[in-house]
Parts: structure tokens; sequence; C-alpha cells
């Protein structure tokens, strides 16, 4: 017996396939073709089998059915939890320097406005002196600092959902160095699966690229960290032990992003051991 | 082909990829399309109404769409989703474009979807790039015609452009397939061939 998308032929004429195209779609990547003595499809079987007509009702319907199956794949493609996190993890770091760069121009700009104004010897957070432009600004440069600071609102926002999502996506990763933390590594690996490969000496120094490389091309020492020196346990670690921290904690989330790709829940065994191995290096307990 | 003047063009609906249009025919830009790159050489299959193409390695639609204001039907095999969300767009406003998602290296995911061809055309960035030609030949009619554009940055970085040439040349013979011709695509495309092969008609 023979299969093709729009049925079956075998000796006994032609099974055309049933139902809608949903259940097409389903049949069609159901089927187990072998490519040894295939016989190819010949459209006319398909007239008749009693699927169409003629040539153009052919096309029309094998498109219907195409149009289908690939969008279908299109979302199982994108329903991989990661993706959107991707997207998100990303769109935040650039909004941040988006911020940054804003709130810097504007303040420079309203300083021009006014001669007599200086942030020396002002303790005035960035956020809090966009604000007061805001407030005080007229015309264009209060409308931008407005913005910047809606800019600034969204952007706490979608921290909030990345570590949200991180937590559900990466949960033992998270659970070791934080969801906003593991999001970047993810970023910066590409995906969860690209994340789940890398040996721990890799996730070490993930996102300190031009630190890498020019260790490796000059005699520069290693870097100690990348992404990973945003955590608490690292940056707050003695400078001494840092490297060290940084070590064993690579090294832990490196089985960590394999236990989130591949079982996808919190192992509570793994994270206790996980937790007290790091924290015994970060306080310089262990040989 | 069509020419105006010496402009290659297709004649079709525009608007695909912003391409110009020249006397209401889309002007096909050799730099942008490998394909173009290879009738501006001088050479290619040519294309014509009643044939049936088999397009491996779709990407965003900008050649298929092109193939398909020549051809008669055009099945379009992409395998990335990205590409694939552009591709089913420009394969809503061309009725005889066939979109498939799916590997090109994986023939019998999608031969229940394709008849036999009359070009097989292979555009795919894989260092196995001559082994998916052939896996995908059994599409092919006797006698029919296959493109092949090699990608020699992608099938070895560390052999020279020449090498990679010469190496897929023997694997495509050895394959029984007839080395018709055979570009470098330079100016219009660095370190890329064009290999056009024919089926022989005996079997």
């Amino acid at each position: 017996m023979r299969s093709y998308w729009f049925g079956d032929i075998g000796d006994g004429g032609c099974h055309p396939a049933e139902g809608d195209t949903g259940a097409r779609v389903q049949r069609l990547q159901s089927l187990r073709t072998t490519m040894d003595n295939y016989v190819l499809l010949n459209w006319e079987d398909a007239v008749a089998c009693g699927i169409c007509n003629d040539r153009a009702g052919y096309l029309a319907a094998l498109r219907e059915l195409c149009f289908a199956a690939a969008e279908q794949q299109i979302r199982e493609q994108y329903a991989g939890k990661d993706t959107e996190l991707l997207q998100m993890v990303r769109t935040l770091d650039e909004m941040d320097e988006a911020i940054n760069l804003l709130s810097e121009r504007v303040t420079e700009w309203h300083q021009v406005r006014h001669p007599t104004f200086s942030r020396k010897y002002r303790r005035t957070p960035a956020h809090i002196q966009v604000k007061n432009i805001a407030l005080k600004g007229r015309g264009a440069l209060g409308m931008v600092a407005t913005q910047v600071e809606q800019l600034a609102a969204a952007r706490t926002d979608l921290a909030k959902e990345v570590s949200a999502r991180a937590g559900r996506v990466l949960p033992n990763t998270s659970a070791l160095i934080g969801g906003l933390v593991a999001a970047r590594l993810m970023s910066a690996a590409g995906g969860l699966l690209p994340l789940s490969r890398l040996p721990g000496s890799a996730i070490q120094v993930l996102g300190a690229r031009t630190a890498l490389f020019a260790h490796l091309r000059t005699k520069s020492p290693s870097p100690k960290h990348g992404v990973i020196f945003q955590h608490r346990r690292v940056h707050n670690a003695p400078k001494e032990r840092r490297g060290k921290v940084a070590r064993a904690l690579a090294g832990k989330l490196a089985i960590a992003a394999r236990l989130d790709y591949f079982r996808g829940v919190a192992v509570p065994e793994f994270l206790d051991d996980a937790q007290a191995r790091i924290d015994r290096i970060g306080t310089g307990d262990s040989p | 082909m069509i020419y105006i003047g010496d402009v290659l063009v297709s004649r079709g609906e525009g608007g695909v990829y912003s391409e110009r249009m020249l006397a209401g025919a889309r002007i096909w830009d050799p730099f942008r399309s490998k394909l173009a790159a290879l009738y501006y050489s001088g050479t290619g299959v040519e294309l014509t109404p009643e044939m049936r193409v088999l397009y491996l390695g779709a990407a965003n639609g900008t050649t298929v769409s092109h193939v398909a204001d020549y051809t008669d039907v055009v099945y379009a095999v992409e395998f990335a989703p990205r590409p694939m969300q552009d591709l089913l767009e420009v394969a809503r406003r061309r009725q005889n474009l066939v979109p498939i998602m799916a590997d090109a290296s994986r023939p019998e995911l999608y031969a229940p979807l394709v008849e036999a061809v009359d070009l097989l055309y292979q555009d795919v960035a894989q260092p196995d790039q001559a082994a998916i030609l052939i896996r995908n030949c059994v599409f092919l009619r006797p006698g029919g015609m296959a493109i092949l554009m090699l990608k020699t940055r992608s099938v070895d970085i560390r052999k020279s452009p020449e090498e990679v040439f010469r190496d897929t040349m023997a694997e495509l013979a050895a394959a029984g397939l007839t080395v018709v011709e055979s570009v470098w695509l330079s100016p219009y495309h660095k370190d890329h061939a064009a290999i056009v092969c024919s089926k022989s008609p005996g079997n």
C-alpha cells in the first residue's frame, strides 16, 4: 500500500484521507514513508480518489493542507517555553540601555536650560532626576522625560515577568542564581538547549567574550566570571575567593541547566546539595 | 528567461521584498539571488511555464517568488520557523507555490506531498549539501535537471573553496548525475558556485 497526503492507494483502489484539514494534518504527520523503492505521487490518483476534479483543485487542496501543517509546526516550535523568554530578556536588556542613554541625555539637556543647575553634591538617583525634569520641563523636554519614566515603569513590569517565567522555564538554574540572571545566561547561550549542552567552564565565562578572547590572544589573565558575576554570591564574595565561587557555581549551573532541559522541574535533592557546596566555598570553610 | 534590455525580470505581483519594478515586471537582482546570478553568468536552466520545481532551502521566499512567476508549480521546502513565517505570507499570494515545512535532508517526511519534478533546486547552508541533493533526486523525473548552489564556506571552512568544489563534483558524479556546467557566482556572491546537473533519462 502506498500512502500520500490525499489517501492510501492499495490493491483495492484508493482510500481517501478522511476528516477535516486538522485530521489530515495529523494523518500526514503519522505517515511513515521509506524511500526504498518509493513510488512517486501522481496527482491524477487524487482525482481518482475523489479529492479533487482537476489540477487546479489538486493544488488548492494540497496547499490548504501544507499551510495548516506548517502553521501547526511553527506553533509547536515556538511553544518551547524558552523562545519567548529569550525575546523577553533581550528586550529587557535593550530597554535598560535605552533608558540609561535617554536619562543621561535628558539631564544634559536640562542642565543647558538651567545654567545654575549642577548635579554636584546632590545624591539624586537618575530616575528621580528624570522625574523632576518630567514635572518641571516644558515642551518636548518634559514629554521626553515623561516617556523615559513610563519606559522605566514598563521595564520594572517586564523584569518581574522575566523572573516569574524563568522560574517556570528554568526552575533549577533560577533557584541557584535567580530568575533574571538565569534568563540572561540562557540568552547568552542562545536558548535552553544550547545552554544545557555547555560545560561548566563555558557557563562561567558566558557574557565575558571580550575578556575571554583577549586572554586567548594575548597574555592577559582569563576572565573569572561573565554573566554570573551579577549574582550576589559571586560579586559579594571576597575578591580572592570570587574565582573559586564562580567556578563552583558554574559547575552546578551546568548540571542545573541539564535538569531544566531534560526534566523541567525543580530537583530539591540536587539544589540543597549545590547550595550547600557553593555556600561552603563562599565562606571559605572548605579546602 | 525574460530580459528587458539586459535586466533579468519576472512577471508577477510585486512587493515581495520591496524589489524594484521595471515596465510592470519584477527586477530579479543577482546580488540578492544566487539563481539570478547564475542567469547573469549566461548559463542556467531555462524556466518554462509547464515546469514543476522542487526548491530546497526556500528561506524567506525571495528567489522562490521569482521561480514561481516563471513556472507551473514550486514545492518550497524550508525548515526554520522564522523564515517559514515569511514564506507562508509569500505563498498566500502565489497560488502555484506549495510551502512545506520540513528538513530537506529527510525527504521521507515530505515525499507524500511532492510529485515528480522537472527541476530540483537546492540552496541550503549545510555541510552535506551534495548528499542532500542526491537524496532528493528520487523526485526528479528521468532527464530532469538539478541545480546545486554550493556554499563552499558552509561545507568546510578549513578547505579552500576550490577543494570543496572538486570534492562535490566527484560526489555528484559518483551518484550518477551528469554535471552539465558549473560556474563561480563572483562577483555577485563570494565563494559560491552553481553546479547544474542532469539525471540520465535511462533510470
